[in-house]
């Protein structure tokens, strides 16, 4: 603590503070450009300026440290007419033809002049212009260099947060210009975090580009319905379309950034494909039909199935309260346990990833995780599936020098800050984990004497497990002794856990073995849909009721509704929001299943293939119009709320639900309309949920502490077991024969499952499917990026533009699951996620 | 493309450096130096394989130093005058004017013949000398009209 002085008020602030922040702290206003917490400060634009008694020259309070004794004028008549002269000189060559710039009404330049400018300006020279029209500089980005302030914020973001690098300072003084290299046309992320953080017109959208005035805009404060980040956005809506969405300094863990699926994807909002009817089917076809038709024949369909008969899946992307009623009008009134949340991954390797990843612990935040001293990612393509995690990663790891090791087996953006990356092969993150685990329990082979999947891998030893994951044993041990030398170990886990959960015991052994030499372990799971771990908080899995609880009475999963339904057995099913036909691992098999159920009721936003074999079709509405809460991977419980009206006769979902739960429970006990009503339910009846605080979401919070604590979810003393499953992986692969390449799944960085592929905008950024192998790979074929290939395995073969990738494990292909042209399940074998490939060019 | 005498010059220079990407500046200069005074966008691009780094990074540096001439080509000869105030107040204008005549091109400008360039630089350093230029690597200092006659005649009479 150092004393100081602040306009002549004596205070005592932490040692090395800026003068700015400590400035802040006491209300007072200090203009910024240049400045961003986030970012390396680089004190370029001189905005911030203030006096310091006894110093000649003012200070750049944005870089400057507090140091004892100093008495700083924050309002001085110099430092007031420093500020005012700044911006005269920002003036002498800015475009000033606000009439016409999108940023009117809502830029940082009109603003500060507003309040601390001169109002007339004395240069009349005639002003530089780096050119003359706007130019396209991506399919998102349309750039004014004649209005740039030069904080560089753009150039510092895309390389500091985002990795990606592509923008640069070209040229000097005046004629210092932020853009691409000779200004190509960038093929990047695509995330506009460049526009977001440019505080004029220079970075703007292409898409929002003369759309409206931000006077005009109507907002509400939501969250990202893709991946499971949680990232905080303010949607905003002109004349009934939804024009914009984007994320605020200081709020949110996101705080002013998004992935482009965040930024970009809120088209789907707009879609003239959104189901505006209830459909129902009369004499084989589906015809509109009014609500009361709908819910008659729901009434009528359902009474005639037997409990066990009956199943449910819910998209993790509805709300917790949606979920909730949902998995209760199930488990309640409809006397079934078949409710599934999850129809990619099997209710075990949803219970051994939970277990794994100490969920039934609580709520454990990103930033607990990033204050660890080595931090271990595993399991998760975490720059592409959760793009704003990969961003805090580096963010954190470059500023407090964290030792971050990443395996995968395939590389990504967040490898470059890596002190250690390790290539295994696919689907062995259990074999890798086995060998670490074996190592760290070297000396504490007591703890683990009666474990049984200890036992078992150490009878396989660490020989075997270390090649059978094509990782080097030193490699392995290198990992061990990065962990060895640290007190905190935090690790990130993904969905590769549910895709291959034989490697969820592992990690468990690898966490345990951690805690047991008495080190702070902070597990973070990485999901990929926005309220996946809410959905199973809620209880829509069919072994776990809320909060983990153990149902007596266990459950079909969706694959066992859909290994039921294919014998004929499954007299009914609810779908909420799911597509199953195209997304689950066997598209055929399931639409054949389906339609042999004898009564199908499919709700959702859009006309899918799965709602085409209905025979009611409910038409649901977007996060842009409701209200509701979404738990985040971390356990942050965050609301929602409605913007837009539901388009034509859709309805809410929750309203949908809830008349359901009402029609079957036979009573009126559930407001059909008010979602608050039922999170004051889940409070009460989900304990874990008592004590969320959901108020703090969204305030601005300018101190720039993006954590917001109070809302993660509790701990519960529900206890979870690690069910035993055996390598189907290496099974599945081995009956393939080796054909060259392992191909393998996951999501695009643009796209999250198929929902984002409604969106114009994001589909702008990728023309049809890609196959992606190593560079070296590709060099030893003979192929070069972007040729046409074909790849073939023995249930599937379908020809892909080729990508390669920098840092890949030699052997292992990628398509994404989400292109609507190659459906890459159709590569695997049902509810397997691996497959053996043949690749040649076309 | 680089010949390889080039790519052998990077590689010792990057021999002083501790990472790679520090030995962008002289690199830059390696390249200028052995493709005709000038870089292209393709040198850059290729640097930046070299070092490692996105081509932007690279393109940032070389358009921040005025000795690395990639907006337009220039001639052998590039002829940097320093305009900056003490240059100003000995005349600096005035033997830019001269060299404009006798060249017979304008500032910005290459001869025909490729020869030489014409451009100004702010404050060289140099001001105890003033009024100067440099051209290439070399200060030519206390400039008069009759000595930079000299200095041309000689350079045109040096290639
Ligand atoms: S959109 Fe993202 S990746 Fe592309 S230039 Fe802007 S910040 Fe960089
Ligand atoms: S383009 Fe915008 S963000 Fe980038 S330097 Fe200029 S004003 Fe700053
Ligand atoms: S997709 Fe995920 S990372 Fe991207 S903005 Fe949405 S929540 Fe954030
Ligand atoms: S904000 Fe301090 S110099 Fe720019
Ligand atoms: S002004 Fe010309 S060298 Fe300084």
């Amino acid at each position: 603590m150092v004393n100081i002085k602040i306009n002549g008020k004596e205070l005592k602030v932490e040692a090395g503070k800026l003068i700015l922040d400590a400035a802040r702290d006491e209300g007072h206003d200090i203009p910024t450009f240049c400045y961003q917490a986030d970012l390396m400060g680089i004190g370029s634009c001189r905005m911030c300026l203030i006096e310091i008694e006894g110093q000649k020259k003012l200070q750049p309070s944005c870089i400057t440290p507090v140091m004892d004794g100093m008495s700083i004028l924050t309002d001085s008549p110099t430092v007031v007419s420093a500020r005012s002269s700044m911006l005269e000189f920002l003036l002498t060559d800015h475009a000033l033809d606000c009439p016409v710039c999108d940023k009117g009404g809502e830029c940082e330049l009109q603003d500060m002049v507003y309040k601390h400018g001169p109002h007339t300006g004395r240069h009349a020279e005639p002003k530089h212009r780096h050119h003359g029209k706007d130019y396209v500089l991506s399919p998102v980005i349309i750039k004014n260099s004649n209005r740039c302030v030069q904080c560089t914020k753009c150039v510092r973001v895309c390389s500091e947060i985002v990795g990606v690098g592509v923008l640069g300072s070209i040229g000097r003084g005046i004629h210092q210009e932020e853009t691409s290299f000779f200004k190509t046309y960038l093929d990047c992320d695509h995330c506009g975090n460049c526009i977001e953080v440019c505080p004029v017109g220079c970075f703007m959208r292409l898409p929002y580009r003369y759309t409206s005035r931000s006077w005009d805009l109507k907002s509400a404060d939501s969250i990202c319905t893709y991946c499971a980040t949680g990232c905080r956005v303010v949607i905003e809506e002109r004349d009934g379309l939804l024009v914009r969405s984007r994320a605020q300094l200081g709020v949110g863990l996101n705080s002013e950034t998004l992935c482009a699926r965040g930024r970009f994807g809120y088209d789907i909002v707009n879609s003239d494909d959104r189901l505006t009817t209830p459909m129902v089917k009369k004499y084989g076809k589906l015809e509109p039909a009014t609500w009361e038709e709908a819910f008659g024949a729901i009434r009528k369909g359902f009474r005639s199935s037997s409990p066990a008969r009956t199943g449910g899946l819910i998209s993790p992307r509805m709300t917790n309260e949606e979920i909730y009623l949902f998995s209760k009008l199930f488990k309640g009134p409809l006397q079934s346990n078949n409710v599934d949340s999850s129809m990619r991954w099997s209710p075990e390797a949803v219970e051994g990833f939970a277990a794994a990843t100490s969920m039934t612990a609580g709520g454990v935040s990103i930033f607990d995780c990033m204050d660890s001293q080595s931090v271990f990612v595993v399991g998760t393509q975490l720059s592409d599936e959760n793009p704003v995690v990969d961003y805090i990663v580096r963010r954190i790891s470059n500023a407090n020098g964290v030792q971050v090791a990443i395996a995968s087996s395939r590389g990504m953006k967040l490898d470059s800050c890596a002190s250690q990356t390790l290539r295994h092969a696919p689907a062995t993150e259990g074999d890798l984990l086995g060998a670490a685990a074996l190592l760290l329990a070297d000396k504490d082979a007591v703890r683990f004497a009666g474990n049984a999947d200890f036992n078992s891998i150490k009878a396989t030893g660490i020989d075997t497990l270390a090649a059978r994951s094509g990782v080097s044993r030193s490699e392995i041990e290198a990992l061990v002794s990065s962990f060895g030398s640290s007190e905190t170990v935090g690790i990130i886990a993904g969905t590769e856990f549910l895709r291959f959960p034989e490697g969820s015991a592992s990690l468990a052994l690898v966490v345990e073995a951690l805690r047991g030499a008495g080190k702070k372990v902070t597990v973070i799971p990485v999901l990929d849909r926005c309220n996946q771990r809410g959905a199973w908080e809620m209880g829509a899995h069919p072994g776990l009721g809320t909060a983990y609880s153990r149902e007596g009475v266990k459950g079909l999963g969706f694959a066992g509704m859909m290994n039921t339904a294919s014998e004929g057995k499954l007299d009914s099913i609810y779908i909420v929001g799911e597509n199953p036909v195209v997304e689950y691992g066997d598209g055929n098999f399931a639409r054949d299943a389906i339609g042999k159920v004898g009564f199908v009721v499919v709700q959702d936003t859009f006309m899918t293939e799965t709602a085409a074999l209905a025979d009611v079709i409910l038409p649901g509405v977007t996060f842009a119009e409701k209200d509701g809460t979404y738990t985040n991977q971390e356990g942050r419980v965050q609301s929602i709320n409605r913007l837009l009206p539901p388009p034509g006769d859709a309805k809410r979902d929750l309203e949908i639900i809830s008349t359901i739960y009402n029609i079957f429970s036979g009573t009126d006990d559930v407001p059909v309309k008010k979602s608050a009503g039922i999170f004051a339910e889940i409070r009460e009846k989900v304990s874990t949920y008592a004590k969320v605080d959901l108020s703090f979401n969204n305030e601005k919070n300018t101190f720039n502490d993006l954590d917001n604590k109070e809302s993660l979810v509790g701990g519960s003393s529900a206890s979870l077991s690690m069910p035993q499953v055996t390598g189907s992986a290496a099974s599945s692969l081995a009956s393939d024969g080796h054909a060259g390449f392992t191909l393998v799944t996951g999501n695009h960085l643009y796209h999250s499952g198929r929902l984002s592929l409604r969106s114009e905008i994001l589909g702008g950024f990728i023309k049809g499917a890609i196959v992606e192998i190593s560079e070296e790979d590709a060099d030893r074929l003979g192929i070069t990026s972007g040729e046409k290939v074909t790849v073939a395995g023995s249930r599937y073969k379908a020809e892909l533009v080729l990508k390669t990738r920098k840092g890949s494990a030699s052997g292992v292909a990628f398509i994404a699951e989400n292109y609507n042209d190659v459906p890459v399940h159709k590569f695997f074998r049902r509810g397997e996620s691996v497959a053996s490939v043949k690749i040649a060019r076309s | 493309m680089l010949t390889e005498k080039t790519l052998e010059k990077i590689k010792q220079i990057q021999k002083n450096y501790h990472s790679k990407k520090s030995a962008v500046m002289g690199a830059l200069m390696a390249v200028q130096r052995d493709s005709g005074n000038n870089l292209t966008r393709e040198d850059m691009d290729a640097v930046a394989k070299i070092l490692d780094v996105n081509p932007v990074e690279i393109h940032a540096v070389a358009g921040f130093y005025t000795m690395y001439n990639w907006k337009k080509p220039v001639g052998r000869h590039h002829i940097q005058v320093c305009w900056n105030l003490s240059c100003s107040l000995l005349g600096a204008e005035h033997l830019i004017s001269h060299m404009e005549k006798t060249l017979g091109i304008t500032l910005g400008e290459t001869t025909p013949d490729s020869m030489f360039t014409l451009t100004t630089a702010e404050c060289l350093g140099s001001c105890g000398t003033a009024p100067m230029m440099q051209i290439g690597d070399d200060y030519y200092e206390d400039l008069t009209v009759e000595k930079v006659d000299k200095i041309l005649a000689d350079l045109r009479a040096r290639s």
